[in-house]
């Protein structure tokens, strides 16, 4: 572990909100959530507490990107 | 390739085979395409595979999300278009075998390094040492006092999860698998060890600015 790796553990741990919510909560969002952001949308602006949940959540930040990669290729018609 | 709306979606996948079996195959092609894109495009891990390999991932993971997606139809809320929610269901799918896969012959106790933990502190006092000598001890102090609330604030499991996923790189879903528990309830602990970190820290005076302001400076 070196400087880097402790200030983003720090990070992590001061992002910390009381507010924050699970998994499957975010889960639920991350399709509708995707599709808006691929047109531009701020996910921050859009669902704070989504967006916290994804600068925490490795997992759900993996699938969301993954998501957003496919949506924005089909509305780009590279998937057709 | 048929175009539906979300209800045509609903009522074709729940019809009888006629009208269900196309949907399925139309389905099944558009998670394809999409997972291929996103494994090709994507998954720098991948690129030294065949694009026939990938293509018959790909196909696996396709399948296995349309029969995810068919037993799942009521769990639709609408919130999106039905192709986006059923991609992002073979998304996960792909994501999580392929995690599954890397680390299948890893234990526990291999990922955590025989079971001792590498806190803070104990990896990073030496790192400390090339400052002038004040500043390597105002750091030092700050990492016995990180590994201390490590030690004091955690139990033996929160400690456990925040190593393997914040110290450690390893998947939310492959820890839950390893520790017995869901992704759900492996958030929750991990949320709830951050929150007591972080009460403990600033007990301690300890503010993330100052923190951060000392460890970025060379």
């Amino acid at each position: 572990m070196d400087s880097n790796d402790l200030i983003e553990l720090v990070k992590r741990i001061y992002s910390t909100h009381e507010a924050d919510i699970d998994c499957d909560t975010c889960d639920e969002q991350l399709d509708c959530l995707a599709e808006l952001v691929a047109i531009g949308y701020d996910a921050a602006l859009l669902l704070p507490a989504v967006q916290r949940h994804l600068d925490c959540c490795g997992s759900c930040r993996e699938t969301f990107r993954a998501l957003l990669c496919i949506v924005k290729a089909q509305q780009a018609g590279e998937l057709t | 390739m048929t175009e539906r709306s979300n209800a045509q979606w609903l009522e074709d996948l729940r019809g009888d085979a006629a009208v269900r079996d196309p949907a399925l195959t139309d389905l099944r092609a558009r998670l394809q395409r999409g997972i291929f894109f996103y494994l090709s495009r994507e998954r720098s891990d991948l690129a030294g595979l065949a694009n026939e390999e990938i293509t018959q991932m790909a196909e696996d993971f396709a399948q296995d999300a349309t029969l995810r997606v068919l037993d799942n139809l009521d769990s639709f809320r609408g919130d999106s278009q039905f192709t986006t929610w059923a991609m992002k269901v073979g998304v996960r799918i792909a994501i999580t075998e392929l995690r599954r896969s890397h680390y299948k012959d890893y234990s526990l106790d291999t990922l955590t390094a025989n079971g001792d933990l590498q806190l803070p502190a104990t990896s990073l006092v030496n790192a400390a040492a090339p400052d002038r000598p004040e500043a390597a001890t105002e750091k030092s102090d700050v990492l016995q006092k990180i590994d201390a609330a490590f030690e004091d604030a955690l139990t033996d499991r929160q400690r456990q999860a925040l190593q393997l996923l914040m110290l450690d790189g390893v998947s939310l879903d492959e820890v839950a698998e390893k520790m017995n528990t869901n992704r759900n309830a492996l958030y929750k602990l991990v949320h709830d060890a951050r929150r007591k970190l972080r009460q403990h820290l600033e007990a301690q005076g300890l503010s993330p600015e100052y923190i951060m302001r000392l460890f970025e400076a060379r």
